[in-house]
C-alpha cells in the first residue's frame, strides 16, 4: 500500500476488474444525484431565506413550505419553447449551456463527502469487498484539477454571450470573463498557502492532514487569511452577489444568457447553484477539514457526512446571507479589489508562510524572519500605495490635457 | 520494468549557488526592478531619473563580469546547465557595453518624441538580461528561456512608435516571424531531447556521438534549431523581416537589434553547434555553407538598390552576418578542431558592435536635423557637419573592410579560417565572400560620395546639434573602430579568450 | 494495455481532426474552439503517460488561459458571427502541400527512430513511487534544482511580457 499519505484510492490497487468499474460507476451516480439534490433545495433554501430576510414569504404553494417549487419550476421549463435568435451561432450556442454544467460536476468529484479520517481507515469505506475513498476521484493533482476546471468554466458564460448575437449578453460575458480570469489569480495563489503547508495536491491527503481535529484545520494553520481570500474570490469566480455584474439587471437586462430561454436558461440556473454547492465543498475541503468532526452517538460511520454536510451549509447560508445583504460593486471596485487588494494581499501572505516554513527547516530564529518578512511586506505595500498614487495623479493629469 | 531506476525525489537538496558568478545577472535583475517601481512611484521630474539609473544599473553590472574575468575560473553550475567561463564573459561585456550606447542614443530619442521612458528602459534591461542568461547557458531549457527574454522585450521595443504605421508594420512582422521561427527551434530541440533524454548541451554532445546519433531524426532536429537561430541572426532566407523591422523602429533599436541581438543568436549559435551538435558536422556544416553564401550574396545584392540609408544599413547587416557566419561553414574542416573557428566569430562580432553602433547613432544624429533616412539627404554634409562627415566615413568605411579601421581585421580573420581549412568547399567560399566584399564597397561607397561630394538638397546649411548622450556613443565606437583597426590586437586577444574550455 | 490503446486512438484521431478544423473553418471562434478541442486531448495524452501535472497545467495555461485571452481579443476586436471569408487565403494549397510534406517527413524520422520503442509497463508500480518519480513533487524538485536559473528568468521574462502588453496596448 505504500505511505497512507501518498497511495491513492486502495479501489485501484490490485487490478481493475468489473466490481472496480461498477463501483466508480455507482460513486459517479451518487455524487450526481447529491448534487442535483442539492441544487433542488438549494434553489428553494435560497429563495424562502432572501423572502424571510425581506420580510416576504416566499414560495409556498407547491408541498410543504414551497419545497416542491424547483421541481415545478423545472418542469415548467422544459415544456417552455426553446428560442434560438436569428443571428445566433447555432453549434455554440447549444453548446455553451454544457460547457457551464460539466465544470461544475467535474470539480465536486475530487471532494471528499466522508469517510473517517486520522484513523487506520484513512478515509476508507468497505462498500461490496472493496476499500475506497468517499470521493468520486482522488488525482493526484486535486487542486490542480480545481483550478483547471475553474478557469475552463470561463468558457460557458463567455460563448453563451457570445453566441447570442446580441449586445447585452455580450457586455455580460465579457464582464464576467474578465471578472472570472481576474479572481483566478487571488483563488489560486490563496489555495497555494493549503498546498504549501501540506505538501500535496490531493484533496484527499488535504484533508487527511487536517484530521487532528479543530486546532488542525487549515483555516488555522494557515492564518485565516488565505481563507479570507479565497472566500471573497471565490464568490467572485460564481459571480454571486454582491461580484454579480454579469447580470446586473439594471444594465444588462439579465446578463449573459438574456437570450436563453427553455431548460437551456434551466441549465445555466442548474450550473449557477450547483457552483455554489461544489465551491462551498471546496473551501470546507480545503480550510475547514473536509468531513473532519468528533463521532457523538450511533455509528461512526455517518458522522463525517454529517459534519461535512453541517461545514457545507454554513457556507451556502452564508452566501444567500451575503446576496440578502450587499449591495453590487461597481465594475473597478471589483477590480481594484482583485488586483490591487487580493492578489497582493495572498502574495504577502504566502511570502511569509513560506518564510516560516523555511526557517524551520532549517533551523533559523523564526522570530527573525517573520519580522524580516513583514517588514519587506510593509515596503511592497508601500510601493503599492505610492505606485496607486502617482497613477491616479497622472491619470488626472491626463483628463487634464483631454 | 524500468521505471523504477532513475532518482527517486526524496528529500529536497537546494542547490548551491555561486553568487559570484550570478552577480552581473543579478545586479542588472536589481537595477531593472528598480527602474520599475522609480518610474511607477515618483512623480514628474523623479521619472527623469529612471534613464540615468538604466544606464549606471548597466555600468554596475560591468563590475562583476570585470571580477569574474579577473578571477578567471570557470565557474559551472547546476550540472554544467550555466557556465561562466571566458567566452561567456567576453560576451556579457559586450551585451553590457552594446546595451549602454543603445541607452545614449536612446535618452535624447524618448525625451523628444514624448514616448514612454520608464517601461522602456525597463524593456531593454530585460533584454540585455535576456543575452546575458544566453551566454552562459549550455542546456536546451535555459537557452530558449533566455532567447525568448532576449526576444520578446525586442519584439514590443520594435513597435514603440504605436502611432506609427510603419513601426506598426515592424512589431508585427518582427513577432510573428519571431515566434514562428522559436516555434520551428523547439521542435527540433524537442527533437534532439526525445533521442537524447538529455537537455544539457554537454551530454548532448557526447550522445551525438555515439551511436544512433546518424538518425535522420537528430539531422532534422539540427536543422530546425539552426533555422530557428538563423532567423535571429537574420541569415538568407530567413531575413525578411529585418529590413522592414529595422525601418520602422526606433533607430536606437534598430540599432540594438542590428548588433546586440543579433550577437545573442550567434552567441547561442556556437554554443548549441560547438557543443551539442558536434558530432554532427555532416550536417552543420553543409547547412552553414549555403546560408553564408546566400546571405552575404543576397545581403549584399540587395543593398545596392536602397535607397534609404537604414534599409540599405539593415542590408548591410545581414551580409555581415553572411561573413560571421563563414567561419561555421568549415569549422569541421579545421585542423585545429571545430573550437578554431570560434575565435574569428568572436572577433569579427566584437569588431561589427563598434562599427555598426557607431553608424547608426550617426544616423540618429543626422536625422535629427534632415528628419528623413534617405541616403540623399546626406548630400553635402561635409558643408554643414564635417565632424560627422568624417565619423560616418570612419563607419562606412571600416564595414567595407577598409584598413586601418577596424572592420579589415575581422575580415582578415575570417578569411584566414577559410583558408586553414584549405579544402576546395572553403575556397569557393572564400572567393564569393571576396567578390561581395568588393560589392559592397560600392554601396558604403556611395554614402560617402553622397557627403563629400553631392551639393545639400534643399540648401540648408545650419550645424547638426548633437546632445551628449549622442555624443558620447559617436565617440565611443569611433575610438573604438579606429583602436582595433590600427591595434587589432586588443579584439583578438579577446577572440582568442572566447573559446570554450571544454572542446576535445 | 488494451485499453490504453483504444483510449489513445480515439484521443490521436480527436485531436487530428480538431486540428483539421482549426485550419479549415471559416469562423474564428469556432477554430479557437477546435483549438480548445485539441489542446484538451493533447492533455489527455499526457494523463495516459500518466504526466498528470503536465496535463493538469496543460488545461489551466493552454485552455483556461490562453484560448480565453484569444477569444478574449476576438470578442473585444470583431466578434463577427458566422463565416468570414477572409479567413481563406489563396495560398491554401501551398500550404497544404508544405503540411503535407512536413508530415511526412516527421512520421519518417520518428518512426525510424522510435518505431520499436515500447513504454515500459507500470502494472504493479504503486502510486506512492509513480509520485516520487514524476508527480507534483518530482517536478517541484527539478524546477528549483536543474532548471533553477530558467525558471527565476523566466519570471522576469512574464514581468517584460505584461509591462510591454500595457504599453502597446494602452489608449494614449
Amino acid at each position: 500500500m505504500g505511505d497512507p499519505l501518498q497511495g491513492g484510492d486502495p479501489i485501484f490497487i490490485g487490478g481493475i476488474d468489473f466490481g472496480v468499474v461498477a463501483l466508480v460507476v455507482l460513486k459517479v451516480l451518487i455524487g450526481f444525484t447529491f448534487v442535483m439534490v442539492g441544487v433542488i433545495f438549494m434553489i428553494w433554501f435560497e429563495r424562502k431565506l432572501i423572502a424571510d430576510m425581506q420580510n416576504r414569504i416566499g414560495p409556498n404553494r407547491a408541498g410543504k413550505w414551497g419545497l416542491l417549487q424547483t421541481l415545478a419550476d423545472g418542469i415548467k421549463l422544459i415544456f417552455k419553447e426553446d428560442l434560438m435568435p436569428n443571428k445566433a451561432d447555432r453549434l455554440v450556442f447549444r453548446l455553451a449551456p454544457y460547457l457551464t454544467v460539466a465544470p461544475a460536476f467535474l470539480t465536486f468529484t475530487i471532494v471528499p463527502i466522508g469517510g473517517l479520517f486520522g484513523t487506520g481507515e484513512n478515509g476508507t469505506i468497505e462498500v461490496f469487498g472493496y476499500r475506497t475513498f468517499v470521493q468520486v476521484a482522488d488525482p493526484p493533482i486535486g487542486v490542480l484539477f480545481l483550478l483547471a476546471m475553474s478557469s475552463v468554466a470561463v468558457y460557458g458564460v463567455m460563448l453563451a454571450g457570445w453566441s447570442s448575437g446580441s449586445k447585452y449578453p455580450l457586455l455580460g460575458s465579457v464582464r464576467a470573463s474578465a471578472q472570472m480570469v481576474s479572481y483566478e489569480a487571488a483563488l489560486g495563489l490563496s489555495v497555494v498557502a493549503v498546498v504549501l503547508l501540506t505538501g500535496s495536491l490531493s484533496t484527499h491527503d488535504i484533508v487527511s492532514a487536517q484530521s487532528g481535529g479543530f486546532a488542525d484545520w487549515n483555516i488555522w494553520r494557515t492564518g485565516v487569511v488565505p481563507f479570507l481570500v479565497f472566500c471573497i474570490a471565490a464568490t467572485a469566480e460564481l459571480n454571486r452577489p454582491p461580484f454579480d455584474l454579469v447580470e446586473a439587471e439594471q444594465e444588462l437586462v439579465g446578463g449573459f444568457h438574456t437570450e436563453y430561454s427553455s431548460m437551456r436558461f434551466g441549465m445555466f440556473y442548474l450550473a449557477e447553484f450547483m457552483n455554489t454547492i461544489t465551491m462551498s465543498a471546496i473551501i470546507v475541503t480545503l480550510f475547514l477539514g473536509g468531513p473532519d468532526g468528533p463521532s457523538l452517538f450511533g455509528p461512526d460511520i455517518i458522522w463525517p457526512t454529517i459534519w461535512f454536510m453541517g461545514k457545507l451549509f454554513i457556507f451556502l447560508f452564508t452566501f444567500v446571507w451575503l446576496r440578502a445583504t450587499l449591495p453590487r460593486f461597481r465594475y473597478d471596485q471589483l477590480m481594484d479589489l482583485g488586483w490591487k487588494r487580493l492578489i497582493p494581499l495572498s502574495l504577502a501572505w504566502l511570502l511569509v508562510i513560506g518564510a516560516i516554513r523555511i526557517a524551520d527547516d532549517e533551523g533559523w530564529n523564526v522570530a527573525l524572519v517573520i519580522g524580516i518578512s513583514l517588514a519587506s511586506c510593509v515596503v511592497g505595500a508601500l510601493a503599492l500605495v505610492g505606485a496607486s498614487r502617482a497613477g491616479r495623479i497622472r491619470r488626472r493629469a491626463e483628463e487634464a490635457l483631454r | 520494468m524500468d521505471v523504477l531506476s532513475g532518482p527517486v525525489a526524496g528529500v529536497f537538496r537546494a542547490p548551491d549557488v555561486d553568487y559570484h558568478a550570478f552577480a552581473p545577472e543579478l545586479v542588472l535583475v536589481a537595477v531593472l526592478v528598480a527602474v520599475l517601481v522609480v518610474d511607477l512611484v515618483l512623480e514628474g521630474r523623479g521619472r527623469r531619473l529612471v534613464g540615468g539609473l538604466a544606464g549606471i544599473g548597466l555600468l554596475a553590472a560591468m563590475v562583476p563580469v570585470l571580477t569574474l574575468a579577473v578571477d578567471g575560473a570557470n565557474r559551472s553550475m547546476v550540472g554544467g546547465a550555466y557556465v561562466v567561463d571566458d567566452f561567456a564573459l567576453v560576451f556579457k561585456g559586450l551585451f553590457l557595453i552594446a546595451g549602454y550606447v543603445t541607452m545614449l542614443l536612446s535618452s535624447d530619442y524618448l525625451a523628444d518624441d514624448d514616448y514612454y521612458e520608464g517601461e522602456y528602459y525597463f524593456l531593454l534591461l530585460s533584454s540585455v538580461l535576456g543575452m546575458m542568461v544566453m551566454a552562459s547557458s549550455r542546456d536546451l531549457i535555459s537557452i530558449f528561456v533566455a532567447l525568448e527574454l532576449l526576444s520578446i522585450p525586442a519584439y514590443m521595443l520594435a513597435g514603440w512608435r504605436k502611432r506609427d504605421l510603419k513601426g506598426n508594420e515592424a512589431t508585427l512582422k518582427y513577432y510573428l516571424l519571431g515566434v514562428f521561427a522559436t516555434g520551428v527551434m523547439l521542435y527540433g530541440m524537442s527533437l534532439i531531447f526525445g533521442i537524447t533524454g538529455e537537455t544539457v548541451l554537454t551530454e548532448i554532445g557526447s550522445k551525438l556521438q555515439g551511436p544512433g546519433a546518424s538518425l535522420p531524426l537528430v539531422s532534422l532536429g539540427i536543422v530546425f534549431v539552426i533555422v530557428g537561430f538563423a532567423f535571429k541572426i537574420s541569415a538568407v532566407p530567413f531575413h525578411s523581416w529585418a529590413p522592414d523591422t529595422y525601418e520602422g523602429a526606433p533607430t536606437p533599436i534598430t540599432a540594438f537589434l542590428s548588433v546586440a541581438s543579433k550577437a545573442g543568436g550567434f552567441v547561442a549559435l556556437m554554443q548549441l553547434v560547438f557543443i551539442g551538435f558536434l558530432g554532427r558536422d555532416d550536417v552543420w556544416q553543409p547547412m552553414f555553407w549555403v546560408l553564408a553564401a546566400l546571405t552575404m550574396t543576397v545581403g549584399n545584392l540587395i543593398a545596392l538598390r536602397q535607397t534609404n540609408i537604414v534599409r540599405m544599413l539593415a542590408y548591410s547587416s545581414v551580409a555581415q552576418a553572411g561573413y560571421m557566419l563563414l567561419p561555421f561553414a568549415v569549422a569541421g574542416d579545421l585542423a585545429k578542431g571545430p573550437g578554431a573557428a570560434m575565435g574569428p566569430m568572436t572577433t569579427y562580432l566584437l569588431i561589427y558592435a563598434a562599427m555598426n553602433l557607431g553608424a547608426f547613432a550617426l544616423v540618429l544624429a543626422v536625422a535629427r536635423k534632415t528628419r528623413s533616412g534617405e541616403i540623399a539627404s546626406y548630400g553635402g554634409l561635409f558643408e554643414y557637419a564635417p565632424g560627422l562627415t568624417v565619423l560616418m566615413s570612419i563607419f562606412v568605411f571600416a564595414l567595407a573592410g577598409i584598413p586601418p579601421l577596424g572592420g579589415w581585421y575581422g575580415k582578415l580573420v575570417v578569411f584566414k579560417t577559410l583558408l586553414d581549412a584549405n579544402t576546395p568547399w572553403a575556397i569557393v567560399l572564400g572567393v564569393i565572400a571576396a567578390v561581395n566584399s568588393v560589392i559592397a564597397l560600392y554601396y558604403y561607397a556611395s554614402v560617402a560620395r553622397e557627403m563629400w561630394m553631392r551639393p545639400v538638397p534643399d540648401g540648408d546649411t545650419t550645424p547638426v546639434r548633437v546632445p551628449a548622450g549622442l555624443t558620447a556613443a559617436l565617440s565611443l565606437c569611433a575610438v573604438a573602430t579606429v583602436v582595433i583597426g590600427v591595434y587589432p590586437q586588443v579584439v583578438a586577444r579577446f577572440g582568442d579568450l572566447a573559446v570554450f574550455s571544454l572542446l576535445p | 494495455m488494451v485499453a490504453q490503446n483504444i483510449a489513445f486512438g480515439v484521443l490521436a484521431a480527436a485531436t487530428s481532426l480538431a486540428a483539421i478544423r482549426v485550419v479549415t473553418t471559416r469562423n474564428v471562434v469556432h477554430a479557437a474552439l477546435y483549438l480548445v478541442v485539441v489542446l484538451a486531448s493533447v492533455g489527455a495524452l499526457y494523463i495516459l503517460l500518466t504526466a498528470e501535472f503536465v496535463a493538469a497545467v496543460q488545461i489551466l495555461v493552454y485552455v483556461g488561459a490562453i484560448v480565453v485571452l484569444l477569444l478574449f481579443g476576438v470578442m473585444l476586436t470583431k466578434a463577427t458571427l458566422g463565416e468570414d471569408d477572409q479567413l481563406d487565403n489563396d495560398q491554401r494549397w501551398l500550404g497544404a502541400v508544405i503540411a503535407l510534406f512536413l508530415l511526412g517527413t516527421l512520421s519518417f524520422v520518428l518512426v525510424d527512430a522510435f518505431g520499436d520503442d515500447k513504454l515500459p509497463s507500470l502494472e504493479g508500480v504503486s502510486r506512492a513511487t509513480l509520485e516520487a518519480q514524476r508527480g507534483s513533487g518530482a517536478v517541484g524538485d527539478a524546477i528549483f534544482s536543474t532548471f533553477l536559473v530558467p525558471f527565476e528568468v523566466v519570471s522576469v521574462l512574464l514581468l517584460a511580457a505584461l509591462v510591454g502588453a500595457i504599453v502597446l496596448a494602452r489608449r494614449d
